[in-house]
C-alpha cells in the first residue's frame, strides 16, 4: 500500500517536473511546479516528516508559490519565442546533464548505508514536538540567523521593487 | 687650531661653499654669490698660509675608510712642502681668477651665475684633494673628480653644441688616463702591498724593478691624459670652449699641471724605473715642440694660448723627466702666474670686444685698453723668457739643467728641442700681440670704443703682472750661482735637493737662447710664418697634424659601429623585444580569457554544471579506489 | 540493508534518492535550457525541492532529526531567495517585456 503511494506521487513529481521545464508560458509552469510540491509533501509524509509536510505545503506552495503568481500577474504572459542565440547551449546542457545523471546513478550504487537501530525511539521522529526541541535548543543560533535573513531579504525587496522617479 | 684642523679645513671651505650656493645661492641675490663662491677660496689660502708659515708637516689620518683584508685604505692627508707648494698654487692663483670671474661672468642669469661659482668650489675641492691626499685611492678620486669639474665647467654654455662635444670630448681622455691611474696602483698594491704613500715609497727599495716600470708607465698614462700631452691632447683646444675664467684656472695654472704634481710626487717610484721616466722627459719636449708649431697658425687668441700651455707642460714635464724636480715645480709657478695673466687679460679684450676670439678682428687695442695690453705685453715678455721677468728664470733653469746634465745623452737631446721650442714660442707670442695690440685696428672689429674693464676684472690681472715681473727674484740662482733659490729649498724636503749644477756655459746658453727668441718675437711684428709660404705645411699645421681625423678614424667611427650594432642587433630585437612582448603575451592572454566572460547567464551556469560533473567523476574515482 | 519499514512495507532509501536526483536534473536542465527569466526562478527552486527530499530521506535512514530541521531552513532561504530575486525580476523587466534573458548580458568582455 504504501509502496503504491509512493509511486504515484513519484510519478506526479517527474510529470511536474518535466511539465515546469516545458511549458512555454510560464503560468503553465508555476502551476506544475505547485503539483511538484504536493507529491514531495506526500513523500515528505511516507518518511515520518510530519512537520516538514505540513510547513511545504503551507508555507512553500501556499506562500512562495503565490508570490510567483502575483509576479506573472504583475509582468503579464510573456511567451518565450523563437531559437536562443547561443548556439551550442541546448545541445551542450543536454550532455552534461545526461552525464551527471548518470553519475548520480553511479554514486547511487556504491552507498553503504548504516543499519538502522530497530530499538530506537521513534515516536517522536518528526513530530512538531521533536522540531521544536532541535530549534530551540540545538540550532536556536541558525533559527535565529534565519530571522534576520528574512528581515533582509524583505528589505531589498521593498527596496528593488520602489517606484523611480523616472518611471513614466 | 691644530695643524690637522687646518689641513681639513682647506677642504672643507671650498665644499661648503659649493653646497651652499648649490643649495640656496641661485634663489638670493647675487651679492651672495659675489661673497661665497671667492670667499671660499679666499678662507683656503688663509689656512694654506697658515701651514706655510708654521711650516707644518705630517701625515694626518681622520678616519679609516676601508679596511678588508689586507686593503687598509685611510682618509688621511699627507702635509709636507710640496703639498703646501702646490696648494699655495691652487687657492692663490685660484683665488684670484675665482674673483676675476665675479666679473667676467656678469652677464649670466642669476642662477647660471650661482652654478658657474659652484662648479668653480667643486674643482677647487677636487684639485685640493688630488695634492693633499695622502694614497692613492684618495689621489685618484680627486684626479676623477677634477676631471669631473673640467667637464661641468668647459660644457657651461651647454646650449652650445659645439661647448658640449668639447666637454665629452675632454672627460673620455680624461677616463683613459684614469683608467691607467687605477692599474697602476692596482700593480703598486699588488706588489707592494701598501696603498699610502708612506707604505709604499718605504717598499719602493725591495721591489722588482720590472713592476715598477710597469706601475710608473700606467700612472704616466694618466698623467699624460690630464696634462693634454701627447698624444691625449686633442682635447685641450677645444676645451676652450669653456669660459676664460675655467680656461685659465684648470687649463693652463691648476689641472693640467696635475700631471707634473703625479711625476714629483712619485719621484721615489721614477727615480728606479728609468724607462718610464725617460718617456716622461722625451713626451714632454715632443710636445713642446709640436704645440709651438701648431700655435703659429691659429687665428683664435685663446687657442694660441691654448697651445702655448700644451707646451710650456711639455717643458715640466722635461723637467721632471731628467731629475730636475725642483725646476720642474718652479716653472710650473712660474706657468700659473704669466699663463693665467695671459688667460685674464685676453679675457678682459673679449669681454670689451663682446666674446670676439679672432685675432684677426683686433688691431690697435695698445691705444684703447691701456693697462690690459701692459698686462698682456708682461705675460707675453714671461713666456718667451726675457729678463727680468719670472718665465726667464723659470725655463732658463730647466734648459740649462737639461743642458748640464751630467753622463746622460738623453737630457741633452731634449735641450736641443727644448731650445728649438723657446725660439718658435718667442714668435707665436710676438705674432699674438702685434696681431691684437699693434698697428690699426680692423675694420672688422665688433667695438668701436671698447669699455675699459672693472676693477674686479682688473685687480686680479694686475696683481699676476706684478708677480710675474718680480717672481723672479724667488729664483735667481736659475742664472749663474748668485742669489736666493727658495723655491728649490723649499721644496728640498718633498722631492730631494738639487742634483746637479751648472756652471758658465749654462749662462751663456741661457742668454742667447732668450735673444734669439726675443729677436723671433720682434721679428713677427714684420714676418709671417714660412708656412704661409707652403700650402701643405700650412694645411698640416692649421688641421693640428691630422690628430683628430685619425683618432676619429681609429676609435671614433668604430666605437659608432660598434655602438650602433649593440643598439639595432642587440638591444632593439632581444632586450627590448623581451620587454614589450612580454606586455603583449599578458595584453593576449588576456584578450583571450576575456572570451570566457560572454555576458551570458546561461554560459555561465552551463560552466558550473560542467565543474559539478568534473567533481562528481573525481569523487567517485576516489571512492571507487 | 537500507530499507525503511515505512506504514508497514518494505521501501529501498535509494528509490526516494533516485527521485530526488531525477527532479534535481530536471531542474537543472530548466536553468540551463530555458530562457524565461521566471521559468529559470522556478527551476531554481523545483531543484532546491528535491535536495529537501533527499535531506528528509536521509533524516529517515539516519534516525536524526537533523535532516529535517535542515530541510526547513532550507525552505527559509529559498523564500527569501525567491522573495529578492523576483524583486529584482520585477525590477529590470518592468520597462521591457520579460522574455529572454539573454538580453541581459552587457557585463562582457
Amino acid at each position: 500500500m504504501a509502496i503504491a503511494v509512493f509511486f504515484v506521487a513519484a510519478a506526479m513529481a517527474v510529470l511536474g517536473g518535466i511539465g515546469v521545464i516545458s511549458f512555454h508560458q510560464p503560468i503553465r509552469s508555476v502551476l506544475s511546479l505547485v503539483v511538484v510540491m504536493l507529491a514531495l509533501s506526500v513523500e515528505f509524509l511516507l518518511l515520518s516528516a510530519q512537520f516538514v509536510f505540513a510547513v511545504q505545503i503551507i508555507v512553500y506552495a501556499g506562500a512562495v508559490m503565490v508570490l510567483f503568481l502575483f509576479v506573472i500577474a504583475l509582468l503579464g504572459p510573456a511567451r518565450e519565442l523563437g531559437r536562443g542565440r547561443l548556439r551550442f547551449q541546448a545541445w551542450l546542457s543536454g550532455l552534461f546533464v545526461l552525464v551527471l545523471l548518470g553519475l548520480m546513478w553511479a554514486m547511487l550504487q556504491g552507498v553503504q548505508y548504516r543499519q538502522p537501530d530497530s530499538k530506537a525511539d521513534m515516536s517522536l521522529f518528526g513530530t512538531v514536538q521533536a522540531i521544536g526541541v532541535g530549534l530551540f535548543t540545538t540550532y536556536l543560533y541558525p533559527f535565529e540567523l534565519t530571522s534576520i535573513l528574512l528581515l533582509v531579504a524583505a528589505i531589498g525587496a521593498i527596496y528593488l521593487s520602489r517606484k523611480r522617479i523616472d518611471d513614466l | 687650531m691644530t695643524n690637522q684642523t687646518l689641513a681639513l679645513l682647506i677642504l672643507l671651505f671650498p665644499v661648503a661653499g659649493a653646497i651652499l650656493l648649490a643649495g640656496r645661492g641661485w634663489r638670493l641675490p647675487r651679492i651672495f654669490t659675489v661673497i661665497i663662491g671667492p670667499g671660499v677660496v679666499w678662507a683656503s689660502f688663509v689656512c694654506v698660509l697658515a701651514l706655510f708659515s708654521g711650516k707644518a708637516h705630517g701625515d694626518f689620518t681622520y678616519w679609516s675608510w676601508i679596511k678588508s683584508g689586507s686593503l687598509d685604505v685611510p682618509f688621511n692627508l699627507l702635509i709636507d712642502n710640496l703639498s703646501i707648494f702646490m696648494c699655495l698654487v691652487i687657492t692663490g692663483v685660484g683665488g684670484l681668477i675665482v674673483t676675476y670671474s665675479v666679473g667676467y661672468m656678469e652677464r649670466e642669469d642669476d642662477p647660471s651665475y650661482a652654478r658657474f661659482f659652484v662648479y668653480m668650489d667643486i674643482f677647487i675641492f677636487s684639485m685640493l684633494l688630488l695634492v693633499l691626499a695622502g694614497n692613492f685611492i684618495f689621489l685618484i678620486v680627486g684626479w676623477a673628480m677634477v676631471g669631473l669639474s673640467s667637464y661641468l665647467l668647459i660644457g657651461f654654455w651647454y646650449q652650445r653644441h659645439s661647448a658640449v662635444v668639447a666637454a665629452r670630448k675632454a672627460f673620455v681622455m680624461n677616463v683613459i688616463g684614469d683608467v691607467g691611474m687605477i692599474l697602476g696602483t692596482l700593480v703598486l698594491f699588488v706588489n707592494l702591498h701598501a696603498i699610502t704613500y708612506a707604505g709604499v715609497f718605504k717598499a719602493v727599495p725591495h721591489t722588482d724593478n720590472g713592476n715598477l716600470e710597469l706601475a710608473a708607465c700606467l700612472l704616466l698614462v694618466g698623467a699624460v691624459a690630464k696634462s693634454a700631452q701627447l698624444p691625449l691632447h686633442t682635447w685641450l683646444p677645444d676645451a676652450m670652449e669653456g669660459p676664460t675664467p675655467v680656461s685659465a684656472l684648470i687649463h693652463a695654472a691648476t689641472m693640467v699641471t696635475a700631471g707634473v704634481y703625479l711625476v714629483g710626487r712619485m719621484y721615489p717610484i721614477y727615480d728606479v724605473a728609468v724607462y718610464a721616466h725617460g718617456a716622461v722627459a722625451i713626451i714632454g719636449a715632443v710636445t713642446a715642440l709640436f704645440a709651438a708649431t701648431i700655435a703659429i697658425v691659429q687665428t683664435d687668441i685663446k687657442r694660441v694660448l691654448a697651445y702655448s700651455t700644451m707646451s710650456q707642460i711639455g717643458y715640466m714635464f722635461l723637467a721632471v723627466g731628467i731629475g730636475a724636480y725642483a725646476a720642474g715645480f718652479f716653472h710650473l709657478l712660474s706657468h700659473a702666474f704669466f699663463k693665467a695673466l695671459l688667460f685674464m687679460a685676453a679675457g678682459n679684450v673679449i669681454h670689451a670686444m663682446h666674446d670676439e676670439q679672432d685675432m684677426r678682428k683686433y688691431g690697435g687695442l695698445w691705444g684703447q685698453m691701456r693697462p690690459t695690453s701692459i698686462s698682456f705685453l708682461v705675460g707675453s715678455l714671461s713666456l718667451v723668457g726675457v729678463i727680468p721677468f719670472v718665465g726667464f728664470f723659470s725655463k732658463e733653469q730647466v734648459l740649462g739643467l737639461a743642458f748640464s746634465k751630467p753622463n746622460d745623452s738623453l737630457a741633452l737631446i731634449v735641450w736641443i728641442i727644448g731650445a728649438a721650442t723657446a725660439l718658435i714660442t718667442g714668435f707665436y707670442t710676438g705674432r699674438m700681440w702685434w696681431m691684437s695690440f699693434w698697428g690699426k685696428p680692423s675694420p672688422q672689429r665688433p667695438v668701436e670704443h671698447p669699455h675699459a674693464p672693472g676693477l674686479v676684472m682688473m685687480v686680479p690681472v694686475g696683481i699676476l703682472a706684478v708677480l710675474a715681473t718680480v717672481g723672479g727674484l724667488l729664483q735667481t740662482r736659475a742664472f749663474g750661482s748668485f742669489g736666493p733659490s727658495l723655491v728649490n729649498d723649499f721644496l728640498a724636503p718633498a722631492v730631494g735637493p738639487l742634483r746637479w749644477e751648472g756652471d758658465w756655459s749654462e749662462v751663456v746658453i741661457g742668454l742667447s737662447t732668450m735673444v734669439l727668441a726675443t729677436a723671433l718675437f720682434l721679428a713677427a711684428m714684420r714676418i709671417r710664418p714660412w708656412t704661409a709660404y707652403v700650402p701643405w705645411a700650412q694645411r698640416l699645421l692649421e688641421r693640428k697634424y691630422y690628430f683628430d681625423e685619425i683618432y676619429d678614424a681609429a676609435f671614433v667611427r668604430p666605437m659608432d659601429a660598434v655602438a650602433g650594432f649593440a643598439l639595432r642587433g642587440i638591444e632593439e630585437p632581444v632586450i627590448d623585444a623581451a620587454v614589450v612582448d612580454t606586455g603583449l603575451l599578458a595584453r593576449a592572454g588576456a584578450a583571450s580569457l576575456s572570451l570566457t566572460q560572454s555576458g551570458y547567464f546561461r554560459n555561465y551556469v552551463l560552466v558550473f554544471v560542467g565543474g559539478a560533473v568534473v567533481a562528481a567523476v573525481i569523487l567517485l574515482l576516489r571512492a571507487s579506489s | 540493508m537500507s530499507t525503511l519499514n515505512i506504514g508497514g512495507s518494505q521501501i529501498d532509501t535509494s528509490w526516494f534518492l533516485l527521485l530526488s536526483a531525477v527532479l534535481f536534473i530536471l531542474g537543472t536542465t530548466g536553468v540551463l535550457v530555458r530562457r524565461n527569466p521566471l521559468v529559470i526562478l522556478i527551476s531554481i527552486e523545483l531543484m532546491m525541492n528535491a535536495a529537501n527530499l533527499a535531506l528528509v530521506a536521509f533524516s529517515r535512514q539516519l534516525q536524526n532529526m537533523d535532516g529535517q530541521l535542515f530541510a526547513l531552513m532550507s525552505m527559509t532561504v529559498a523564500a527569501a531567495e525567491a522573495v529578492v530575486g523576483l524583486a529584482i525580476l520585477v525590477d529590470i523587466f518592468r520597462t521591457r517585456d520579460a522574455e529572454d534573458v539573454d538580453d541581459l548580458s552587457e557585463l562582457r568582455g
